[in-house]
Protein backbone atom coordinates (compact mmCIF):
# COMPACT_ATOMS: atom_id res chain seq x y z
CA UNK A 1 0.00 0.00 0.00
CA UNK A 2 2.79 2.56 0.88
CA UNK A 3 4.32 1.66 -2.84
CA UNK A 4 1.01 2.71 -4.39
CA UNK A 5 1.46 5.91 -2.94
CA UNK A 6 4.64 6.51 -2.86
CA UNK A 7 4.46 6.38 -6.97
CA UNK A 8 1.32 8.00 -7.19
CA UNK A 9 3.22 10.76 -5.07
CA UNK A 10 6.28 10.65 -7.56
CA UNK A 11 3.76 10.56 -10.71
CA UNK A 12 1.64 13.81 -9.18
CA UNK A 13 4.92 15.45 -8.56
CA UNK A 14 6.27 15.17 -11.82
CA UNK A 15 3.56 16.27 -13.47
CA UNK A 16 3.57 19.49 -10.97
CA UNK A 17 7.31 20.06 -11.77
CA UNK A 18 6.33 19.76 -15.41
CA UNK A 19 3.70 21.97 -15.20
CA UNK A 20 5.90 24.85 -13.25
CA UNK A 21 8.28 24.61 -16.43
CA UNK A 22 5.71 25.19 -18.97
CA UNK A 23 6.65 28.81 -19.60
CA UNK A 24 10.37 27.99 -20.13
CA UNK A 25 9.72 24.87 -22.78
CA UNK A 26 7.43 27.96 -23.88
CA UNK A 27 10.05 30.43 -24.25
CA UNK A 28 13.04 27.75 -25.62
CA UNK A 29 10.35 27.05 -28.46
CA UNK A 30 9.96 30.58 -29.20
CA UNK A 31 14.10 30.66 -29.75
CA UNK A 32 14.13 27.84 -31.80
CA UNK A 33 11.46 29.44 -33.96
CA UNK A 34 12.78 32.94 -34.17
CA UNK A 35 16.30 31.61 -35.03
CA UNK A 36 14.70 28.70 -37.71
CA UNK A 37 12.80 31.37 -39.43
CA UNK A 38 15.67 34.12 -39.35
CA UNK A 39 13.90 36.48 -37.81
CA UNK A 40 17.08 37.22 -36.17
CA UNK A 41 20.66 36.96 -37.81
CA UNK A 42 21.79 33.52 -36.65
CA UNK A 43 25.07 35.10 -35.44
CA UNK A 44 23.08 36.78 -33.11
CA UNK A 45 21.25 34.20 -31.99
CA UNK A 46 21.74 30.82 -33.19
CA UNK A 47 19.21 28.05 -33.14
CA UNK A 48 18.31 26.01 -29.95
CA UNK A 49 19.45 23.03 -31.38
CA UNK A 50 22.85 24.36 -33.18
CA UNK A 51 23.42 25.68 -29.12
CA UNK A 52 22.66 22.15 -28.00
CA UNK A 53 24.51 20.21 -30.65
CA UNK A 54 27.59 22.48 -29.57
CA UNK A 55 27.24 22.35 -25.95
CA UNK A 56 27.19 18.19 -26.62
CA UNK A 57 30.27 18.13 -28.81
CA UNK A 58 32.13 20.17 -25.21
CA UNK A 59 30.77 18.13 -23.48
CA UNK A 60 31.76 14.89 -25.09
CA UNK A 61 35.37 15.73 -25.28
CA UNK A 62 35.30 16.99 -22.11
CA UNK A 63 36.20 20.92 -22.91
CA UNK A 64 33.34 21.67 -20.99
CA UNK A 65 33.63 19.66 -17.83
CA UNK A 66 36.73 21.01 -17.23
CA UNK A 67 35.83 24.65 -17.67
CA UNK A 68 33.12 23.94 -15.57
CA UNK A 69 35.09 22.85 -12.92
CA UNK A 70 37.28 25.50 -12.44
CA UNK A 71 34.28 27.95 -12.29
CA UNK A 72 32.93 25.73 -9.59
CA UNK A 73 36.00 25.81 -7.67
CA UNK A 74 37.11 29.28 -7.72
CA UNK A 75 33.40 30.33 -6.80
CA UNK A 76 33.54 27.25 -4.02
CA UNK A 77 36.91 28.18 -2.66
CA UNK A 78 35.77 31.98 -2.69
CA UNK A 79 32.28 31.31 -1.27
CA UNK A 80 33.62 29.02 1.48
CA UNK A 81 36.14 32.06 2.86
CA UNK A 82 34.16 34.37 2.84
CA UNK A 83 31.62 32.29 4.70
CA UNK A 84 33.99 31.95 7.59
CA UNK A 85 35.52 35.06 7.91
CA UNK A 86 31.93 37.09 7.17
CA UNK A 87 29.77 34.64 9.83
CA UNK A 88 32.72 35.14 12.79
CA UNK A 89 33.05 38.76 11.80
CA UNK A 90 29.18 39.25 11.55
CA UNK A 91 28.25 37.40 14.79
CA UNK A 92 31.10 38.64 16.51
CA UNK A 93 30.19 42.54 15.72
CA UNK A 94 26.79 41.83 16.98
CA UNK A 95 27.96 40.42 20.53
CA UNK A 96 31.08 42.44 20.94
CA UNK A 97 30.82 46.01 21.78
CA UNK A 98 34.30 46.52 20.20
CA UNK A 99 34.28 44.13 17.57
CA UNK A 100 31.14 45.96 16.42
CA UNK A 101 32.54 49.25 16.59
CA UNK A 102 35.06 48.40 14.30
CA UNK A 103 33.45 46.39 11.87
CA UNK A 104 29.92 48.25 12.03
CA UNK A 105 31.00 51.50 9.64
CA UNK A 106 33.25 49.20 7.34
CA UNK A 107 30.24 46.42 6.90
CA UNK A 108 27.70 49.20 5.97
CA UNK A 109 30.23 51.14 3.44
CA UNK A 110 31.65 48.11 1.89
CA UNK A 111 28.05 46.05 1.26
CA UNK A 112 26.75 48.42 -1.53
CA UNK A 113 30.31 48.54 -3.38
CA UNK A 114 30.07 47.06 -6.65
CA UNK A 115 32.54 44.34 -6.63
CA UNK A 116 33.43 43.90 -10.26
CA UNK A 117 34.57 47.66 -10.19
CA UNK A 118 37.61 45.82 -8.41
CA UNK A 119 38.50 43.66 -10.86
CA UNK A 120 41.06 45.62 -12.22
CA UNK A 121 42.81 46.47 -9.55
CA UNK A 122 42.82 42.52 -8.39
CA UNK A 123 44.72 42.22 -11.90
CA UNK A 124 47.02 44.78 -11.06
CA UNK A 125 47.87 43.26 -7.99
CA UNK A 126 47.91 40.14 -8.12
CA UNK A 127 47.58 38.91 -11.79
CA UNK A 128 45.01 36.69 -13.74
CA UNK A 129 45.73 33.43 -12.00
CA UNK A 130 43.84 31.38 -9.95
CA UNK A 131 44.30 33.69 -6.46
CA UNK A 132 42.46 36.76 -7.33
CA UNK A 133 40.01 35.72 -8.89
CA UNK A 134 39.36 33.69 -5.37
CA UNK A 135 40.11 36.13 -3.24
CA UNK A 136 37.52 38.55 -5.06
CA UNK A 137 34.91 36.17 -5.04
CA UNK A 138 35.52 36.13 -0.73
CA UNK A 139 35.07 40.10 -0.95
CA UNK A 140 32.34 40.45 -3.16
CA UNK A 141 30.27 37.56 -1.28
CA UNK A 142 32.08 38.66 2.35
CA UNK A 143 29.30 41.17 3.00
CA UNK A 144 26.09 39.69 2.37
CA UNK A 145 27.02 36.98 4.48
CA UNK A 146 27.88 39.42 7.53
CA UNK A 147 25.75 41.68 7.39
CA UNK A 148 23.04 39.06 7.45
CA UNK A 149 24.76 37.07 10.49
CA UNK A 150 25.64 40.42 12.36
CA UNK A 151 21.45 40.84 11.83
CA UNK A 152 20.56 38.05 12.29
CA UNK A 153 22.72 37.77 15.74
CA UNK A 154 21.03 41.01 16.68
CA UNK A 155 17.46 39.59 16.52
CA UNK A 156 18.12 36.52 18.26
CA UNK A 157 16.04 36.68 21.40
CA UNK A 158 17.44 37.94 24.93
CA UNK A 159 15.36 35.49 26.53
CA UNK A 160 17.10 32.81 25.32
CA UNK A 161 20.31 34.13 26.08
CA UNK A 162 18.65 34.49 29.62
CA UNK A 163 17.33 30.79 29.52
CA UNK A 164 20.96 29.19 28.93
CA UNK A 165 22.72 31.40 31.55
CA UNK A 166 20.22 30.53 34.02
CA UNK A 167 20.98 26.94 33.33
CA UNK A 168 24.83 27.59 33.75
CA UNK A 169 25.74 28.29 30.31
CA UNK A 170 29.38 30.27 30.44
CA UNK A 171 29.52 33.69 28.74
CA UNK A 172 32.09 31.65 26.72
CA UNK A 173 30.02 28.70 25.20
CA UNK A 174 26.88 31.08 24.93
CA UNK A 175 27.70 31.83 20.95
CA UNK A 176 28.03 27.80 20.26
CA UNK A 177 25.37 26.65 22.34
CA UNK A 178 22.42 29.15 21.79
CA UNK A 179 23.20 32.45 19.46
CA UNK A 180 24.93 30.89 16.61
CA UNK A 181 21.72 27.76 16.63
CA UNK A 182 19.51 30.85 17.29
CA UNK A 183 20.92 32.87 14.49
CA UNK A 184 21.34 30.01 11.90
CA UNK A 185 18.30 30.98 9.65
CA UNK A 186 19.34 34.22 9.27
CA UNK A 187 23.18 33.32 8.67
CA UNK A 188 22.51 30.87 6.20
CA UNK A 189 20.24 33.12 4.24
CA UNK A 190 23.06 35.45 3.81
CA UNK A 191 25.09 32.33 2.39
CA UNK A 192 22.19 31.74 -0.17
CA UNK A 193 22.25 35.19 -1.05
CA UNK A 194 26.18 35.08 -1.30
CA UNK A 195 25.77 32.25 -3.97
CA UNK A 196 25.06 34.49 -7.00
CA UNK A 197 27.20 37.22 -6.36
CA UNK A 198 29.99 34.62 -5.98
CA UNK A 199 28.97 32.99 -9.69
CA UNK A 200 29.09 36.84 -11.39
CA UNK A 201 32.16 37.81 -9.74
CA UNK A 202 33.84 34.20 -10.79
CA UNK A 203 32.42 34.43 -14.34
CA UNK A 204 33.74 37.75 -15.13
CA UNK A 205 36.66 37.57 -13.43
CA UNK A 206 37.11 34.92 -16.06
CA UNK A 207 36.38 36.89 -19.00
CA UNK A 208 38.42 39.81 -18.32
CA UNK A 209 41.70 38.01 -17.07
CA UNK A 210 41.37 34.89 -18.91
CA UNK A 211 42.72 31.61 -17.23
CA UNK A 212 40.09 29.08 -18.47
CA UNK A 213 36.43 28.97 -16.99
CA UNK A 214 33.37 28.91 -18.25
CA UNK A 215 33.91 32.86 -18.91
CA UNK A 216 36.63 32.59 -20.57
CA UNK A 217 35.10 29.79 -22.96
CA UNK A 218 32.36 32.26 -23.74
CA UNK A 219 34.12 35.44 -24.47
CA UNK A 220 36.17 33.15 -26.43
CA UNK A 221 32.81 31.86 -28.21
CA UNK A 222 32.57 36.03 -29.19
CA UNK A 223 36.42 36.40 -30.25
CA UNK A 224 36.33 33.97 -32.48
CA UNK A 225 32.71 34.31 -33.72
CA UNK A 226 31.42 31.15 -32.49
CA UNK A 227 28.06 32.50 -31.51
CA UNK A 228 26.35 28.71 -30.32
CA UNK A 229 29.46 28.50 -28.01
CA UNK A 230 28.37 32.10 -26.28
CA UNK A 231 25.23 30.10 -25.61
CA UNK A 232 26.76 26.77 -24.66
CA UNK A 233 28.67 28.44 -22.02
CA UNK A 234 25.80 30.64 -20.53
CA UNK A 235 24.00 26.85 -20.21
CA UNK A 236 26.48 25.67 -18.86
CA UNK A 237 26.79 28.42 -16.30
CA UNK A 238 22.90 28.12 -15.81
CA UNK A 239 23.29 25.04 -14.87
CA UNK A 240 25.99 25.32 -12.29
CA UNK A 241 24.25 27.50 -10.88
CA UNK A 242 20.97 26.03 -10.88
CA UNK A 243 22.50 22.99 -9.03
CA UNK A 244 24.36 25.14 -6.38
CA UNK A 245 20.99 26.82 -5.44
CA UNK A 246 19.52 23.87 -5.38
CA UNK A 247 22.19 22.27 -3.54
CA UNK A 248 21.95 25.11 -0.87
CA UNK A 249 18.60 24.84 -0.04
CA UNK A 250 18.63 20.85 0.35
CA UNK A 251 21.64 21.78 3.15
CA UNK A 252 18.74 24.55 4.10
CA UNK A 253 16.24 22.22 4.66
CA UNK A 254 18.76 19.86 6.29
CA UNK A 255 20.22 22.00 8.86
CA UNK A 256 16.78 23.89 9.66
CA UNK A 257 14.45 21.33 10.16
CA UNK A 258 13.43 22.81 13.40
CA UNK A 259 11.78 25.69 11.35
CA UNK B 1 -6.96 16.61 38.60
CA UNK B 2 -7.13 13.73 40.16
CA UNK B 3 -3.67 13.52 41.45
CA UNK B 4 -4.07 16.93 42.84
CA UNK B 5 -7.11 15.70 45.12
CA UNK B 6 -5.07 12.60 46.44
CA UNK B 7 -2.33 14.93 47.43
CA UNK B 8 -4.38 16.93 48.90
CA UNK B 9 -5.89 14.20 51.21
CA UNK B 10 -2.07 13.83 52.66
CA UNK B 11 -0.97 17.59 52.66
CA UNK B 12 2.15 18.13 54.18
CA UNK B 13 1.72 20.94 56.17
CA UNK B 14 3.14 23.42 54.74
CA UNK B 15 4.72 25.48 57.71
CA UNK B 16 6.74 23.14 59.17
CA UNK B 17 8.06 21.91 55.47
CA UNK B 18 9.36 25.52 55.69
CA UNK B 19 11.33 24.98 59.17
CA UNK B 20 12.98 21.81 57.99
CA UNK B 21 14.52 23.18 54.84
CA UNK B 22 17.71 25.12 54.81
CA UNK B 23 18.16 26.40 51.67
CA UNK B 24 16.20 28.46 48.44
CA UNK B 25 15.42 31.28 50.86
CA UNK B 26 15.17 34.74 49.01
CA UNK B 27 15.57 38.34 51.01
CA UNK B 28 15.22 41.70 49.22
CA UNK B 29 16.77 44.57 50.80
CA UNK B 30 15.76 48.17 49.75
CA UNK B 31 15.88 47.21 46.39
CA UNK B 32 15.85 50.07 43.54
CA UNK B 33 15.97 49.68 39.90
CA UNK B 34 16.06 52.83 37.57
CA UNK B 35 15.79 52.14 33.77
CA UNK B 36 18.65 54.59 32.18
CA UNK B 37 18.13 54.95 28.08
CA UNK B 38 19.66 57.97 26.25
CA UNK B 39 19.41 60.63 29.80
CA UNK B 40 15.67 59.48 30.67
CA UNK B 41 15.15 57.86 33.73
CA UNK B 42 12.53 55.48 34.58
CA UNK B 43 12.00 54.32 38.48
CA UNK B 44 10.61 50.49 37.95
CA UNK B 45 11.31 49.49 41.68
CA UNK B 46 11.89 51.85 44.72
CA UNK B 47 12.04 51.08 48.54
CA UNK B 48 11.18 47.49 47.66
CA UNK B 49 12.36 44.37 51.04
CA UNK B 50 10.93 41.20 51.24
CA UNK B 51 12.07 38.03 52.46
CA UNK B 52 10.56 34.84 51.04
CA UNK B 53 11.59 32.07 53.38
CA UNK B 54 12.79 28.30 51.91
CA UNK B 55 9.72 26.61 50.42
CA UNK B 56 7.36 28.93 50.31
CA UNK B 57 4.98 30.30 47.66
CA UNK B 58 4.49 33.15 47.03
CA UNK B 59 2.19 35.10 44.74
CA UNK B 60 3.18 38.46 43.32
CA UNK B 61 -0.02 40.70 42.05
CA UNK B 62 0.06 44.28 40.75
CA UNK B 63 -0.96 46.90 38.18
CA UNK B 64 0.26 46.65 34.66
CA UNK B 65 3.53 48.31 34.22
CA UNK B 66 3.98 48.60 37.75
CA UNK B 67 7.52 46.21 37.80
CA UNK B 68 6.82 42.63 38.58
CA UNK B 69 8.54 41.38 35.09
CA UNK B 70 11.59 43.67 36.47
CA UNK B 71 11.53 42.32 40.08
CA UNK B 72 11.65 39.15 38.78
CA UNK B 73 14.71 39.54 36.37
CA UNK B 74 16.24 40.92 39.06
CA UNK B 75 15.89 38.36 41.66
CA UNK B 76 17.07 36.35 38.14
CA UNK B 77 19.61 38.07 37.71
CA UNK B 78 19.60 38.73 34.05
CA UNK B 79 18.91 42.88 35.25
CA UNK B 80 21.27 44.72 37.75
CA UNK B 81 20.09 46.77 40.34
CA UNK B 82 20.33 50.20 41.24
CA UNK B 83 20.98 50.00 44.62
CA UNK B 84 19.70 47.53 47.03
CA UNK B 85 20.76 43.46 47.68
CA UNK B 86 19.57 40.60 46.74
CA UNK B 87 20.91 37.16 48.27
CA UNK B 88 19.64 33.62 48.01
CA UNK B 89 20.45 32.01 51.61
CA UNK B 90 21.91 35.34 53.03
CA UNK B 91 24.71 35.41 49.52
CA UNK B 92 24.26 38.11 47.67
CA UNK B 93 23.31 37.12 44.05
CA UNK B 94 26.20 37.66 41.20
CA UNK B 95 23.93 37.23 37.70
CA UNK B 96 22.26 34.76 36.49
CA UNK B 97 22.75 30.95 38.74
CA UNK B 98 21.35 27.37 38.55
CA UNK B 99 19.85 27.67 42.08
CA UNK B 100 17.39 30.19 40.40
CA UNK B 101 15.18 28.78 37.38
CA UNK B 102 13.24 31.11 35.30
CA UNK B 103 9.74 30.02 33.83
CA UNK B 104 9.25 33.33 30.95
CA UNK B 105 5.30 33.88 30.35
CA UNK B 106 6.54 33.20 26.22
CA UNK B 107 8.13 29.93 27.03
CA UNK B 108 11.88 30.85 25.90
CA UNK B 109 12.35 27.50 24.18
CA UNK B 110 15.08 26.33 22.04
CA UNK B 111 13.36 26.46 18.95
CA UNK B 112 16.46 23.92 17.06
CA UNK B 113 15.97 21.65 20.37
CA UNK B 114 13.47 18.77 20.38
CA UNK B 115 11.57 18.36 23.66
CA UNK B 116 13.93 16.11 25.09
CA UNK B 117 17.20 18.00 24.09
CA UNK B 118 15.09 21.30 25.82
CA UNK B 119 14.57 19.14 29.09
CA UNK B 120 18.45 17.75 29.02
CA UNK B 121 19.41 21.00 28.69
CA UNK B 122 20.47 22.26 31.88
CA UNK B 123 21.43 18.85 32.77
CA UNK B 124 23.80 18.63 30.00
CA UNK B 125 25.46 21.99 31.18
CA UNK B 126 25.72 20.18 34.38
CA UNK B 127 27.73 17.91 33.54
CA UNK B 128 25.21 15.10 33.93
CA UNK B 129 25.99 11.62 32.01
CA UNK B 130 23.81 11.04 28.98
CA UNK B 131 21.97 7.96 30.78
CA UNK B 132 21.05 9.94 33.26
CA UNK B 133 20.43 12.69 31.50
CA UNK B 134 17.81 11.13 29.48
CA UNK B 135 16.39 9.65 32.69
CA UNK B 136 15.86 12.81 34.35
CA UNK B 137 14.57 14.59 31.62
CA UNK B 138 11.86 11.47 30.93
CA UNK B 139 10.65 11.63 34.26
CA UNK B 140 9.48 15.75 33.80
CA UNK B 141 8.45 15.22 30.71
CA UNK B 142 6.36 12.57 31.88
CA UNK B 143 5.19 14.51 34.75
CA UNK B 144 3.93 17.39 32.26
CA UNK B 145 2.01 14.26 30.36
CA UNK B 146 4.22 15.07 27.40
CA UNK B 147 5.41 11.52 26.89
CA UNK B 148 5.21 10.25 22.66
CA UNK B 149 6.08 13.86 22.41
CA UNK B 150 9.88 14.24 23.05
CA UNK B 151 11.41 13.78 19.45
CA UNK B 152 9.09 16.71 18.52
CA UNK B 153 10.11 20.52 17.73
CA UNK B 154 8.96 23.39 19.78
CA UNK B 155 7.11 24.76 16.27
CA UNK B 156 4.85 21.47 16.59
CA UNK B 157 3.46 22.30 19.69
CA UNK B 158 0.37 23.89 21.05
CA UNK B 159 0.80 27.07 23.48
CA UNK B 160 0.04 24.75 26.66
CA UNK B 161 2.22 21.79 25.55
CA UNK B 162 5.10 24.64 24.79
CA UNK B 163 4.93 26.09 28.46
CA UNK B 164 4.89 22.13 30.01
CA UNK B 165 7.83 21.83 28.26
CA UNK B 166 9.48 25.59 29.47
CA UNK B 167 8.34 23.92 33.07
CA UNK B 168 9.68 20.19 32.79
CA UNK B 169 13.06 22.44 31.31
CA UNK B 170 13.20 24.31 34.50
CA UNK B 171 12.27 21.67 37.23
CA UNK B 172 15.36 19.06 34.95
CA UNK B 173 18.28 21.37 36.33
CA UNK B 174 16.45 21.10 39.65
CA UNK B 175 16.70 25.32 40.66
CA UNK B 176 15.78 25.71 44.10
CA UNK B 177 13.83 28.90 43.64
CA UNK B 178 11.47 28.91 40.79
CA UNK B 179 10.50 32.40 39.09
CA UNK B 180 7.53 32.63 37.37
CA UNK B 181 6.26 35.39 35.35
CA UNK B 182 2.64 35.45 34.62
CA UNK B 183 3.41 31.98 33.03
CA UNK B 184 -0.20 30.69 32.00
CA UNK B 185 -1.28 34.49 31.13
CA UNK B 186 -1.80 33.42 27.55
CA UNK B 187 -3.55 29.61 28.27
CA UNK B 188 -7.29 29.05 28.16
CA UNK B 189 -9.02 28.36 31.27
CA UNK B 190 -9.79 24.43 31.62
CA UNK B 191 -5.51 24.44 30.81
CA UNK B 192 -4.85 27.20 32.80
CA UNK B 193 -6.45 25.24 36.01
CA UNK B 194 -4.89 22.07 35.37
CA UNK B 195 -1.50 23.48 34.91
CA UNK B 196 -2.06 25.29 38.38
CA UNK B 197 -3.31 22.15 39.71
CA UNK B 198 0.18 20.82 38.26
CA UNK B 199 2.48 22.78 39.55
CA UNK B 200 1.04 22.55 43.72
CA UNK B 201 2.35 18.89 42.91
CA UNK B 202 5.45 19.97 42.02
CA UNK B 203 5.60 22.57 44.71
CA UNK B 204 5.28 20.25 47.29
CA UNK B 205 6.12 16.75 46.13
CA UNK B 206 10.27 18.80 45.17
CA UNK B 207 9.71 21.26 47.72
CA UNK B 208 10.07 24.47 45.99
CA UNK B 209 10.68 28.19 47.08
CA UNK B 210 8.16 29.90 44.54
CA UNK B 211 8.27 33.03 43.54
CA UNK B 212 4.70 33.54 41.01
CA UNK B 213 3.83 36.88 39.18
CA UNK B 214 0.41 36.74 38.16
CA UNK B 215 -1.99 39.89 37.36
CA UNK B 216 -5.08 37.38 37.88
CA UNK B 217 -6.42 37.54 41.65
CA UNK B 218 -7.73 34.38 41.63
CA UNK B 219 -4.93 32.17 40.67
CA UNK B 220 -2.77 34.29 42.95
CA UNK B 221 -5.24 33.36 45.90
CA UNK B 222 -5.41 29.65 44.56
CA UNK B 223 -2.00 28.87 44.46
CA UNK B 224 -0.03 31.01 47.18
CA UNK B 225 0.67 30.60 50.92
CA UNK B 226 0.97 34.38 50.78
CA UNK B 227 0.51 37.12 48.08
CA UNK B 228 2.26 40.36 48.04
CA UNK B 229 0.85 42.86 46.48
CA UNK B 230 2.61 45.61 44.70
CA UNK B 231 2.07 49.41 43.94
CA UNK B 232 1.35 51.05 40.62
CA UNK B 233 4.63 52.36 38.96
CA UNK B 234 6.70 52.85 40.30
CA UNK B 235 6.84 49.36 42.16
CA UNK B 236 6.76 49.00 45.65
CA UNK B 237 5.43 46.72 47.82
CA UNK B 238 2.33 47.57 49.29
CA UNK B 239 1.40 44.94 51.69
CA UNK B 240 1.52 41.14 52.04
CA UNK B 241 -1.64 39.18 52.94
CA UNK B 242 -1.11 35.65 53.93
CA UNK B 243 -3.73 32.46 52.39
CA UNK B 244 -5.08 30.33 55.17
CA UNK B 245 -7.66 28.28 53.28
CA UNK B 246 -8.21 24.40 54.05
CA UNK B 247 -6.46 22.70 51.02
CA UNK B 248 -7.40 19.36 52.04
CA UNK B 249 -10.61 19.56 50.17
CA UNK B 250 -10.75 19.66 45.78
CA UNK B 251 -10.63 22.43 43.98
CA UNK B 252 -14.36 22.92 43.38
CA UNK B 253 -15.31 23.12 46.75
CA UNK B 254 -12.13 25.01 47.79
CA UNK B 255 -13.41 27.71 45.36
CA UNK B 256 -16.40 28.10 46.74
CA UNK B 257 -15.50 28.69 50.15
CA UNK B 258 -16.17 31.35 52.54
CA UNK B 259 -12.72 32.04 53.26
CA UNK B 260 -11.98 31.86 49.58
CA UNK B 261 -13.82 34.52 48.72
CA UNK B 262 -13.11 36.83 51.70
CA UNK B 263 -9.56 36.38 51.00
CA UNK B 264 -9.67 37.19 47.35
CA UNK B 265 -11.51 39.98 48.08
CA UNK B 266 -9.38 41.49 50.53
CA UNK B 267 -6.47 40.81 47.52
CA UNK B 268 -8.91 42.71 45.38
CA UNK B 269 -9.73 45.82 47.03
CA UNK B 270 -6.23 46.20 47.78
CA UNK B 271 -4.90 45.95 44.48
CA UNK B 272 -8.26 47.72 43.00
CA UNK B 273 -6.96 51.15 45.11
CA UNK B 274 -3.71 50.73 42.97
CA UNK B 275 -5.41 50.32 39.50
CA UNK B 276 -7.88 52.68 40.54
CA UNK B 277 -6.91 56.36 39.05
CA UNK B 278 -6.82 58.61 41.87
CA UNK B 279 -7.33 55.79 44.53
CA UNK B 280 -5.72 55.84 47.86
CA UNK B 281 -2.08 54.68 48.04
N1 LIG C 1 14.15 48.02 29.25
C1 LIG C 1 13.46 49.02 29.80
N2 LIG C 1 13.86 50.30 29.64
C2 LIG C 1 13.18 51.33 30.19
N3 LIG C 1 12.07 51.17 30.93
C3 LIG C 1 11.61 49.93 31.13
C4 LIG C 1 12.26 48.79 30.57
N4 LIG C 1 11.58 47.68 30.93
C5 LIG C 1 10.54 48.11 31.68
N5 LIG C 1 10.55 49.46 31.80
C6 LIG C 1 9.59 50.27 32.56
O1 LIG C 1 9.58 49.82 33.89
C7 LIG C 1 8.27 49.74 34.39
C8 LIG C 1 7.96 48.34 34.88
O2 LIG C 1 7.96 47.45 33.80
P1 LIG C 1 7.67 45.90 33.99
O3 LIG C 1 7.77 45.25 32.67
O4 LIG C 1 8.53 45.37 35.07
O5 LIG C 1 6.15 45.93 34.48
P2 LIG C 1 5.15 44.72 34.78
O6 LIG C 1 4.62 44.93 36.13
O7 LIG C 1 5.80 43.43 34.51
O8 LIG C 1 3.99 44.99 33.74
P3 LIG C 1 2.99 43.94 33.06
O9 LIG C 1 2.03 43.51 34.11
O10 LIG C 1 2.30 44.76 32.01
O11 LIG C 1 3.81 42.83 32.51
C9 LIG C 1 7.35 50.21 33.28
O12 LIG C 1 7.04 51.56 33.52
C10 LIG C 1 8.18 50.11 32.04
O13 LIG C 1 7.85 51.12 31.13
MG1 LIG D 1 5.50 41.86 33.03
Amino acid sequence: MDVTRTVGLDRNDAIAAAKSIYSLVLLLLLWEFVAQYDMVHSYFLPPLSDVLATFYELTADGTMLEHAYLTFRRAMAGLLLACLLGIVVGVLAARNRIVGWFWDPIIEVGYPVPVIALVPVFMFWFGTGDLPKIMLVAVGCFWPVAINARNATREVDENLVWSARMMGTSDRRLLRRVVVPAAAPGIISGVQIALPIALIVTFVFEMVAGGGGLGHLEIQGVRSFESAQVYASLIAIMIVGFTLDRGLRYLRGRLLAWT
Amino acid sequence: MNRTQAHRQHPPNAKSTHETMVDGHVTITELEKVYESGDERTTAIEDFSVTVPSGEFLGVVGPSGCGKSTLLYLVAGFLEQTTGTIAVDGDPIDGPGTDRGVVFQDYALFPWRTVMGNVTYGLEEKGVGKEERRATAQRFIDMMDLDGFEDKYPKELSGGMKQRVALARTLAYDPKILLMDEPFGALDQPLRESLQDHLIDIWRDLEKTVIFITHDVEEAVYLSERVLIMTRHPGTKKTTVGIDLDRTQPREELVLSDEYTATKNDVWQSLREETTPGGER
